[in-house]
């Protein structure tokens, strides 16, 4: 590779930043954990800080610095921003259509920075042999996969035969040709190395997918002449995604993994495998099949949401309104700079969502707001008087009457207090009726009426004989 | 319920307002079905219901008049807005564009900051850097009156960027007043 090549990338690519970086050890450790180790896919920033929130208290509480500050002293969401920043590049940060929060996603560049580091561990031995055998078994597919000559592939399949009987005579005659355990190692070494490479691309098609989209959106904007003509270029160009080669790579590898029958010979596989003396093998191997399954599962997710939004983009109305709008923003900001200093009085003119209906008899007449009495005179005493009622208290689970109302109404609607306790009965007193007008949550709004009462019956806590009685205005919850 | 209340109970939300998928999927599934008499009630009134499928909105506007017909009066009102909140709104459309081509998945979101920035550019030149955070914060506001910015739950100054503003801020729309701000700029540059 040439310098100007070399220098471009160590200033430029993010896996070549991370090993420079100061936080280096941190962010591989945690990020390589959480995502990679766990094989997870996007994630909300609220977990991941929470893991990440924990991995800094037990590293600040384990390393000692000369001035006695904590080593990382930042909070953990100020972390994942750095990270998410696009002059780091560790990790890809946006909003899901779904929810209102931010999520986060580990890109490849940091897969390649991670794998790197964990070669960089002494590797027992170097896997040979098997190596050698893949390597000569690929040629060999590829030689008589393009052979069109009937004549060789017969030599060649006939050979294979042969080969084949010689075995099955020798295993008849009783000898039994095992592999020995150095054998075994050295191709269950390149097993894993394999595994671990496959679920680490996954992570590299998605953003080779991502990349394609981008691409051709950029093409589809930037198009000067007419759409058939864009049409036929992005047909003919093989730039749409699924017909590229990564696609057809993809598709391939997804629809042999996913029959039935391949998933149950790898589960026999690797169950066997594994039970085998001569390997030590981790936990994580029996189930890397799973593994890549849900690796594939994501990844072919992102596409399907890709071609979508790219089928979307291509849309008549779509492309030509877009177009249009550029062009005239344009003009819209040019003008707008020239009368930076005297803004004009008139702007826009939008059209009223929906329709205005004013109904004037509908609106109810003047009724009186109902008069709370206050009694606020009581005659001083001399009596002595137990304190310790005063500090006894009581504990009200709010989250679990916040479940009680979930479990009664559904999302959107509304019901009386006297309803939801009729469905659960008050355990905890006249302390419950209070913790239900108390609160206050996103979810649920509580609405007191003046004009009328509701009754509230409960068994006394301390004296369950006894049944007490509350009176206070008519209480609505809503759920939002 | 059952179909004719349907019906009903869909064109009383469209009238209420716009009508999102995701927040009101009764009403979308009644619009799927029985969008053809939902349309017919609102065609005998020169009211047009424009249902956006991919997008998930569906709203009405006014249907354009027929040659050689006497129009009908406006139901659907059109309001004028200031040149604050109108600046605001053509600068967030061509943020919708940019984050469309360059492949956005989910939404766009800004942050108060960020709207900020992009409208400082604007403004005339003024050491009054508070009252300028005020201004954009009131736009905002009002922005989000209309409809077109939504305040992320738990956030105090994260907006989303409402699609519907491609329906409402459409080329048309925009076209006039590239035009009327272009007469405006003509007139001040002509009487300095």
């Amino acid at each position: 590779m040439e310098y100007e090549a070399i220098d471009a990338l160590r200033e430029r690519h993010a896996a070549w930043r991370l090993l420079r970086a100061g936080n280096a050890s941190l962010i591989l450790s945690f990020l390589g954990h959480f995502f990679v180790e766990g094989n997870r896919g996007a994630c909300a920033a609220s977990e991941l800080g929470a893991a990440l929130d924990d991995h800094l208290y037990s590293l600040n509480a384990a390393i000692h610095t000369e001035s006695g500050e904590s080593r990382y002293p930042k909070p953990p969401k100020a972390y994942l921003e750095d990270w998410a920043a696009p002059d780091a590049g560790y990790l890809r940060r946006f909003y899901p259509a779904g929810g209102d929060e931010v999520h986060y996603e580990v890109t490849p560049a940091f897969e390649k920075a991670y794998a790197w580091v964990e070669s960089l561990r002494a590797r027992p031995f170097v896997a040979t042999e098997s190596r050698l055998h893949t390597a000569v078994e690929l040629l060999r597919q590829i030689v008589h996969g393009t052979d069109t000559d009937p004549q060789r592939r017969l030599i060649e399949l006939r050979r294979r035969r042969d080969e084949i009987e010689a075995e099955i005579a020798v295993v008849e005659s009783g000898e039994l040709p095992l592999l020995a355990p150095a054998s075994v190692r050295d191709r269950f070494q390149q097993f894993t190395t394999t595994a671990r490479e496959l679920l680490s691309d996954f992570r590299e098609v998605e953003e080779n997918f991502r990349r394609l989209d981008r691409a051709a959106r950029e093409r589809i904007a930037t198009w000067e002449g007419s759409k058939g003509e864009l049409l036929n270029e992005l047909v003919g160009s093989r730039s749409e995604i699924t017909d590229s080669d990564q696609g057809h790579s993809f598709q391939a590898f997804y629809d042999f993994l996913l029959s039935a029958s391949r998933q149950q010979e790898l589960t026999d596989l690797l169950d066997r495998v594994t039970g085998l003396d001569a390997i030590d093998a981790d936990r994580r191997v029996k189930g890397v099949h799973h593994e890549w399954s849900e690796a594939a599962e994501r990844a072919q997710r992102t596409v399907r949401q890709i071609s979508e939004q790219l089928r979307r983009f291509l849309d008549d109305q779509v492309w030509l309104e877009n177009r249009r709008v550029l062009d005239l923003v344009r003009d819209v900001e040019s003008a707008a700079l020239a009368v930076r200093d005297n803004p004009p009085a008139h702007g826009l003119a939008v059209d009223e969502p929906g329709i205005t209906i004013s109904l004037p008899f509908e609106r109810p007449l003047y009724t009186s707001p109902a008069a709370a009495e206050v009694e606020s005179l009581i005659p001083p005493t001399v009596a002595e008087v137990d304190s310790d009622v005063l500090f006894a208290q009581k504990f009200i689970d709010q989250a679990r009457l916040m479940d009680n109302i979930r479990a009664v109404l559904p999302a959107g609607s509304a019901a009386f207090l006297s309803d939801i306790v009729s469905m659960y009965p008050i355990e905890h007193g006249a302390a419950e009726i209070v913790g239900y007008l108390a609160l206050a949550d996103d979810e649920v709004d509580i609405e007191m009426d003046d004009s009328d009462v509701t009754i509230l019956d409960y068994t006394n806590p301390e004296n369950p004989e006894n049944t007490k009685r509350a009176r206070l205005p008519k209480v609505t919850v809503k759920r939002r | 319920m059952s179909d004719e209340r349907e019906v009903a109970s869909a064109i009383i939300r469209l009238m209420q307002g716009v009508i999102y998928r995701e927040a009101d999927e009764d009403t979308w599934c009644t619009l799927e079905r029985a969008g053809a008499s939902v349309r017919d009630h609102f065609a005998t009134i020169g009211v047009d219901v424009a249902i956006d499928e991919d997008e998930g909105y569906a709203y009405l506007r006014t249907k354009p008049d027929e040659e050689g017909e006497d129009p009908l009066p406006r139901l659907v009102r059109r309001r004028s807005l200031t040149y604050p909140v109108s600046l605001l709104l053509v600068l967030l459309r061509k943020r919708l564009v940019e984050f469309e081509t360059a492949g956005g998945e989910g939404r766009l979101v800004l942050t108060t900051d960020q709207i900020t920035e992009m409208l400082r550019l604007f403004q005339a030149e003024s050491t009054n850097d508070a009252r300028i955070v005020d201004n954009v914060e009131t736009t905002v506001k009002k922005a989000a009156e209309l409809g077109f910015l939504r305040l992320l739950r738990g956030h105090s100054d994260h907006w989303e960027v409402r699609r519907i503003l491609k329906a409402y801020v459409d080329a048309q729309t925009l076209a006039d007043f590239a035009s009327r701000l272009r007469e405006y700029a003509g007139a001040v540059a002509a009487g300095d």
